[in-house]
């Protein structure tokens, strides 16, 4: 992926690119707002991560603008307000996620790459979705493995449904209680974890292949490969 | 401003520990964790930062360096923000001499009003005098017409003789007539009670004129005492004989207006007294009530003057009369506890983060000081240790900063009407699988609410932490029950419960406190601040937080279990 990076912060910005680069992308690095502008209208770029707070020209004035001129690039917002005035501002702006520093870098793939996703796979609805033999159909809410029926529970096909549709990404456990149960807290306890395990004994547990893994320190994903 | 600098009075805000249950009121503070005896904290005069201010430089410095051309934009109104502190300074000072009172509102209007009044009243003055002392006057010349048509007709019937008659018995008439009868051109008086024509009289024509003549005072009695001058108005007219005739008799008609002009000068008199008295009234009252309004205004800003100079306890005193400026005083006393809330919130907030971040910040210099001299895998250990480290900072510090936020009424936008019961179930949801694998039993008791008004996320958190602490710290216990149900007096309970081994009635305010955990719980993970968090949503909610023993009457040895509620009010209550 290519992604434009605009923050004003270099060690930050140095850290973040570097890792982002070791996860095999390109990225380009805008240290303050205009130049952020001017290089998000000259490339062609993946995603941005956008810093709210920005020298010159803040994140949202830049995305704000983007907008305007008919650029659907995705957007994530970096930001160190959190509250839920801002997220709702950023969303208004038309970001497409929004992150609160200090993040945990595999937090901060995980939604930069199921941004990228999105726009690799535009609004062309799809209502079914495969890994492996494994498959679901959105329409009916049904889901298969091997041609066989697994009974979920509407939460536990919407938890599927959400790593399905995120296939061979790493999806944070914030990632699921924001888009599966819409809320934005980090649980102190182990809440998504148990779900999760709970999903996978029922679509992993009668079959030789594990499709549903966990990631250590990041989250989960759902892949055919190992 | 001198004088007014007191010791902030911190209040007593534990006074509830020792109830049965502890109620945290929905606007008191907590926590009054902050010690004793800090005056310093928010004492400072001029140099005490705004709320406002705190907060940006807190945001500044979590986003890693506010940006620098933006602190130069700051710079420049901060110097015009100066002047206009000092011209403020001024105006705020000072004792209540007459020119403050003079340039009071209150007695602006007065004296605008007393001018009004003055203008009306000399106006109505003008005119009942005018009319009133008018018709005297005309009735007076009427009086002489009449008498002139009537000595007229004497004249022309009965000749000169009976004229001089007729006046002669006119004049004897102890009235107000004053008559003249004059023989022309000799000049001798023929009749009449004056001795000679008025002087006034050269300059008249034909019309009215006034005059004043000598005439003998005469007492009560009929005595006469001396001479006394008196005031006349009349009319002089030529009686021609014949028109060939030369001789002409000239005859003064006039009546005595001593008493009604002595009237009228006493009525003007009256009238300017009345006038001025009123006007002098009215200013006085006009003075007197901005007196007692500007004494009220004082006393609002006495009150600022002694916030201003750290004293943020103190508030303005209502009168108890309900008017204007005691709402006025009502309103700014509510947004003064609400402004000490947030000093006192963020002050703590410092604290807090002084107070749970130096010890692993002194752990990671420590450790990093100490692999400088280690071995490689020595090294990877403590990098590893480090990174644990800031991973549990970073926890807190998000935590504190929702507390804070939450606290200074950021979720306030967010309000709308919900319905408790399914976000109840929702969390339940969430919750069962992670309950029943540590080994609980999940137990909802939901009934029908009536809609609350609140913030969804807020109290899906406050839920989630306090299912959190269930969870930790039930240990040995077989149920957690999620409760939302109407209490009897229509308000809205949201409680979680369980059978573990719940909080001693003397330590339940404590764990309401940032960074409390109990003594038997520091082993277990957890930045002690859960249940700090749901106290700020319950106020941020105007809700009552409640722990209490979740079974009424534990037997001795027995668990009483804890459960903690939230008691909101219903959305239709708070209007």
């Amino acid at each position: 992926m290519r992604i434009l990076l605009i923050e004003d912060d270099a060690d930050a910005a140095a850290h973040l690119a570097k890792n982002l680069r070791d996860a095999g992308h390109v990225v380009d690095h805008a240290v303050d707002g205009e130049v952020g502008a001017n290089m998000a209208g000259a490339g062609d770029y993946d995603a941005y991560v956008i810093d709210r707070m920005l020298p010159k020209l803040d994140g949202i004035s830049i995305l704000n603008r983007r907008r305007e001129a008919g650029d659907e690039t995705p957007a994530l917002f970096l930001s160190a307000l959190g509250e839920v005035d801002d997220r709702v501002k950023g969303f208004k702006a038309g970001g497409d996620d929004y992150l609160v520093k200090p993040y945990a870098f595999p937090e901060l793939l995980a939604r930069v790459e199921a941004l990228g996703k999105r726009r690799a796979a535009p609004a062309n609805v799809t209502t079914r979705y495969e890994v492996g033999d494994l498959e679901i159909d959105v329409l009916t809410r049904t889901a298969r493995r091997a041609g066989r029926k697994i009974e979920l529970q509407p939460r536990e096909f919407r938890l599927l449904e959400y790593l399905m549709r995120h296939a061979d990404q790493v999806v944070t456990r914030t990632m699921l209680l924001e888009n599966v149960w819409e809320y934005h807290f980090d649980p102190q306890t182990n809440v998504i974890d148990v779900h999760v395990s709970r999903l996978r004994a029922k679509i992993d547990k009668d079959f030789d292949k594990p499709l549903l893994k966990t990631i250590r320190g990041a989250g989960y994903t759902i892949t055919e490969a190992d | 401003m001198t004088g007014l600098r007191e010791p902030a009075a911190l209040r007593p805000q534990d006074a509830e520990a020792s109830a049965d249950a502890v109620n945290v009121a929905a606007t008191a503070p907590a926590n009054a964790s902050a010690p004793a005896g800090e005056p310093a904290a928010r004492g400072g005069e001029e140099s005490a930062p705004g709320p406002p201010e705190n907060a940006r430089a807190e945001t500044a410095e979590v986003d890693g360096g506010w940006p620098a051309d933006k602190s130069k934009e700051e710079a420049a109104p901060k110097t015009a923000r100066a002047r206009r502190r000092a011209r403020d300074r001024r105006r705020v000072g000072g004792k209540l001499t007459l020119n403050r009172l003079v340039r009071t509102t209150a007695f602006r209007f007065t004296f605008l009003y007393v001018l009004v009044f003055a203008v009306a009243v000399s106006a109505l003055g003008a005119f009942f005098y005018n009319s009133t002392f008018a018709v005297v006057d005309r009735q007076t010349d009427e009086i002489i017409n009449q008498d002139l048509v009537v000595l007229a007709d004497v004249f022309r019937n009965d000749g000169p003789g009976t004229l001089r008659r007729v006046l002669r018995e006119r004049a004897a008439w102890r009235d107000d007539g004053v008559y003249i009868m004059i023989a022309s051109p000799s000049g001798a008086v023929l009749a009449g009670n004056l001795t000679a024509l008025p002087e006034e009289a050269l300059g008249a024509d034909e019309g009215f004129f006034d005059f004043s003549y000598e005439r003998a005072a005469i007492d009560a009695a009929g005595r006469s005492v001396g001479e006394e001058t008196r005031r006349g108005r009349g009319k002089l007219r030529r009686f021609q004989a014949s028109p060939q005739s030369d001789s002409s008799f000239l005859v003064f008609v006039a009546r005595d207006i001593t008493s009604h002009e002595d009237l009228r000068e006493r009525s003007q008199e009256q009238i300017t007294r009345i006038g001025a008295a009123t006007i002098g009234l009215g200013l006085l009252i006009g003075l007197v009530s901005s007196r007692s309004l500007l004494n009220r205004v004082e006393a609002v800003n006495r009150t600022a003057r002694a916030i201003r100079q750290g004293d943020l306890s103190r508030r303005i005193k209502l009168t108890g009369s309900e008017d204007e400026l005691d709402h006025l005083s009502a309103n700014l006393n509510v947004m003064l506890d609400q402004i000490e809330r947030l000093m006192s919130g963020m002050r703590e907030v410092s604290d807090n983060i002084a107070h749970d971040l130096r010890s692993p910040l002194t752990r990671i210099r420590a450790r990093l000081n100490d692999a400088l001299k280690a071995d490689h895998q020595q090294k990877d250990e403590a990098l590893r240790a480090t990174l644990r480290d800031a991973e549990g900072m970073i926890v807190t510090f998000n935590e504190l900063l929702s507390i804070a936020r939450i606290e200074s009424g950021e979720g306030a936008g967010a309000m709308e009407p919900l319905d408790i019961v399914s976000l109840a179930e929702e969390m339940a949801e969430l919750y069962e699988p992670a309950v029943q694998d540590a080994g609980f039993k999940l137990v909802r008791r939901l009934r029908p609410c009536p809609t609350v008004l609140g913030s969804r996320p807020l109290i899906g958190q406050a839920l989630a932490n306090m299912l959190d602490n269930a969870l930790k710290y039930a240990e040995g216990g077989g149920t957690i029950s999620i409760e939302a149900a109407p209490s009897p007096d229509g308000r809205i309970v949201l409680a979680v419960a369980d059978d573990g081994p719940g909080i001693p009635k003397a330590e339940r305010s404590s764990v309401l406190k940032r960074f409390v955990r109990l003594e038997r719980s520091r082993t277990s993970e957890g930045s002690g601040l859960g249940l700090s968090l749901v106290a700020a949503v319950a106020r941020a909610h105007r809700a009552a937080l409640r722990l209490s023993d979740a079974k009424r009457s534990a037997e001795s040895g027995e668990r009483p279990g804890l459960r903690i509620s939230l008691v909101f009010s219903a959305a239709e209550d708070l209007g």
